[in-house]
């Protein structure tokens, strides 16, 4: 008796203290971008912490939790959260969020993805047949998916609307002023070489004119063969090779392998938001990719 | 004759093939009411074995575990389940055909065929409501209750090969999978608390049944009103940092109605009421994306309560069991896993009699998974808890899995 009476109590508490609109972000990227929209009008959390492989963010109940009082949850797509997202939903049980209704936003429908396989089979690994969904990387791509979420939220939080759309072009004005300044830096490696672990910063390099010439999995989510990386190392004996980038949840050794037999640098590049203390927001983000590449 | 008879078929066949040609060109060859889109989520998980056991296959099967299981292998007149790794060598255990998708936009439906050499069994069929009010779902048809922990996971999930000897004891090795109804919800609490019910028809044959049972034309038993079994669970979790923590409570209760009169050794029937209670614990602590380390236990108590005929007399009955399993997983690095389990049926009392001692099994396994979709696992028992004409017979088992999947198959819940 005396839990359902806290029970009760509780469900009082929630239905009365927030009134503001709550959206959950699959990724802290995207929860960045919310804040910088709507700032503290809504309550935004992540089920992503950003040290996590995105792939594979462990599914505990307490995003379930997350999920149930959400008002609009906002996915990155293309089939990245597969792995982990569906359950949870299912298990939430709340009719708002589901794929369809307005409180559902697939940011991965906003463009047309690289790398879309010909062939879907996993002989190949573990292909998206959506193409690769790490599209956020390219620096470019935020300012749309800020204006997508800034829409979506004007029909979820309608009173609030004129709000969103001051801030979002101010967020606009200083992203332009960021995008030319990565620009200018980047140009220096414009035409050079790099390995990367997984498929995910292509996006971020094919705009910056940088060639990824290959990638230490032998196929997408299967771990580096010995085989596999004895070939890269043969490979970067006849080309230059800049650097091997890798993700903060990558095993390090397949990376040091290849740099102590080759000499290329290895480069750790944050994935996401929060993936290294530093990388606060979605500034840091790129400020960091950036400044870890031209050091 | 039958050469031109022939021909002169092969000649009018293609007569109206080329007539068919030229009326037609193929870019107008449609078919508007293919609908390949609304093909559902298939899968297919395939599962094998080599089994290697100190003792023969014959003996294994008429294996007991007093007052619990009268036979290893069960066998009740027609059906007969075929059993996982029953054989010494290789074994086919199992193909999980799996069908899913969205009916309309209120219900979900899911189809999970078992499929053994003799056998294609209907393991699952429900359908779960998809945006009821209050955070309300129904689930109805036939499925695995969600009582415990692992009752409601399937093989392939499991972190070992076979079924903790509690589960296999009090509802046989797949667990309480019944037709009925369940009703769940999850609590508007800042942590995870979430809240069921299920009623059953109450089938399971290890601790429940409703039919009459008679003895040369005379009801011994009558039939028990139907549905005949409910359940009641709470589940609730916790994050601290990196730690998840999630523990459970279970209730059954039911009718029981075992018929055992056509046995050739002690012919008997039992008709009575039973009830199970359940605790189970699980806490996993993720070291980073791929390594975790979780420990997980449960623990059922059984109540049998009721009347045994036998010998044309009827007697009271009561069996007061209980048992549980602890066991800890260490995954080291991307690919690979470590584990360990303790099985233990630690209270067996039939009338207030003890029937057995301790009856323990101790499991250490490991498993490889080259890529998501395979899975090769090594594991060995140490099993204490089996007996052969009333004396413990200490079992040695190595068991070699390997199970795939292929298709688009659900990703899996916590």
């Amino acid at each position: 008796m005396r839990i359902l009476s806290i029970i009760f109590l509780l469900t009082v508490i929630s239905l009365t203290a927030n009134a503001k609109v709550k959206v959950i972000a699959t990724y802290p990227y995207i929860k960045s971008i919310v804040k910088e929209i709507a700032k503290d009008k809504v309550d935004v959390s992540s089920l992503s912490n950003g040290k996590w492989d995105p792939h594979f963010v462990p599914p505990r109940p307490s995003l379930v939790v997350k999920l149930r009082n959400a008002d609009l949850l906002i996915i990155n797509g293309a089939q990245l959260e597969i792995g982990w997202l569906p359950p949870l939903i299912d298990r939430a049980n709340n009719g708002k969020i589901l794929p369809g209704k307005i409180g559902f936003l697939d940011l991965s429908t906003l463009f047309d993805l690289i790398q879309k396989p010909q062939v879907v089979s996993r002989a190949f690994g573990d292909v998206h047949p959506q193409g690769n969904p790490h599209f956020y990387l390219d620096p470019v791509k935020i300012s749309k998916i800020a204006e997508a979420i800034t829409e979506r939220l004007c029909v979820v939080d309608k009173g609030n609307c004129e709000f969103y759309m001051d801030n979002l072009k101010s967020f606009k004005e200083k992203w332009q002023i960021k995008l030319n300044e990565w620009s200018e830096k980047m140009k220096n490696l414009k035409g050079t070489f790099v390995f990367e672990y997984h498929r995910i910063f292509d996006y971020f390099f094919l705009r910056y004119g940088v060639n990824i010439v290959g990638t230490l999995e032998p196929f997408p989510g299967i771990p580096p063969t010995t085989s596999h990386l004895l070939e890269l190392i043969d490979f970067a004996k006849k080309h230059k090779i800049s650097f091997i980038t890798y993700a903060i949840y990558n095993p390090k050794n397949p990376v040091q392998f290849i740099s102590k037999k080759t000499g290329i640098k290895p480069v750790l590049l944050p994935h996401d938001v929060n993936s290294l203390p530093q990388v606060k927001d979605i500034f840091f983000l790129f400020n960091e990719i950036v400044g870890r590449l031209i050091k | 004759m039958k050469k031109y008879i022939i021909a002169i078929l092969l000649l009018f066949n293609f007569y109206v093939y080329s007539q068919d040609y030229i009326s037609y060109t193929p870019s107008q060859f449609t078919n508007p009411f293919a609908q390949p889109q609304f093909v559902p989520n298939i899968s297919l998980i395939a599962d094998f074995s080599y089994v290697s056991r100190d003792i023969r296959d014959e003996t294994y099967e008429s294996l007991e575990i007093p007052a619990f299981l009268h036979q290893l292998i069960h066998k009740h007149g027609e059906h007969k389940h075929a059993p996982m790794n029953a054989n010494r060598g290789f074994n086919l255990n199992y193909a999980e055909l799996s069908l899913e998708s969205a009916v309309d936009p209120y219900i979900n439906l899911m189809g999970i065929f078992h499929i053994t050499e003799g056998a294609f069994e209907i393991e699952e069929l429900y359908f779960t409501t998809r945006s009821l009010p209050y955070n309300i779902q129904v689930k109805g048809g036939k499925f695995l209750s969600s009582i415990g922990r692992i009752n409601s996971q399937h093989q392939h999930y499991w972190d070992f090969v076979d079924i903790p000897l509690i589960y296999k004891v009090l509802f046989g090795d797949e667990g309480l999978s019944e037709k009925g109804v369940q009703l769940t919800w999850i609590a508007p609490a800042p942590f995870y608390l979430l809240m069921g019910t299920e009623l059953f028809q109450g089938e399971n044959e290890y601790s429940f049944g409703y039919e009459s049972i008679e003895n040369n034309g005379k009801i011994i038993f009558y039939k028990a009103p139907v549905p005949n079994l409910y359940t009641a669970f709470v589940k609730t979790s916790y994050d601290i940092g990196n730690l998840t923590f999630l523990g459970g409570f279970s209730y059954l209760s039911g009718k029981t109605r075992f018929n055992h009169l056509e046995d050739q050794e002690e012919p008997h029937a039992f008709g009575g009421n039973t009830k199970i209670y359940g605790f189970d614990i699980f806490a996993k602590y993720f070291i980073d994306s791929y390594k975790y380390i979780s420990f997980q236990g449960e623990y059922f108590y059984r109540n049998l309560d009721g009347f045994i005929y036998k010998n044309m007399n009827l007697s009271n009955l009561e069996k007061r069991q209980g048992g549980f399993y602890i066991q800890t997983i260490y995954r080291f690095s991307q690919r690979w896993r470590l584990g360990f389990r303790y099985d233990l049926l630690n209270k067996n009392e039939v009338n207030g009699e003890k029937i057995t001692e301790d009856l323990d099994r101790y499991s250490l396994m490991i498993d490889f998974t080259p890529s998501e979709w395979t899975r090769i696992r090594f594991q060995y028992n140490y099993d204490r808890s089996k007996f052969i004409e009333d004396e413990r017979k200490e079992i040695n088992e190595f068991i070699l899995e390997i199970n795939f999947a292929i298709g688009a198959h659900g990703a899996h819940k916590f």
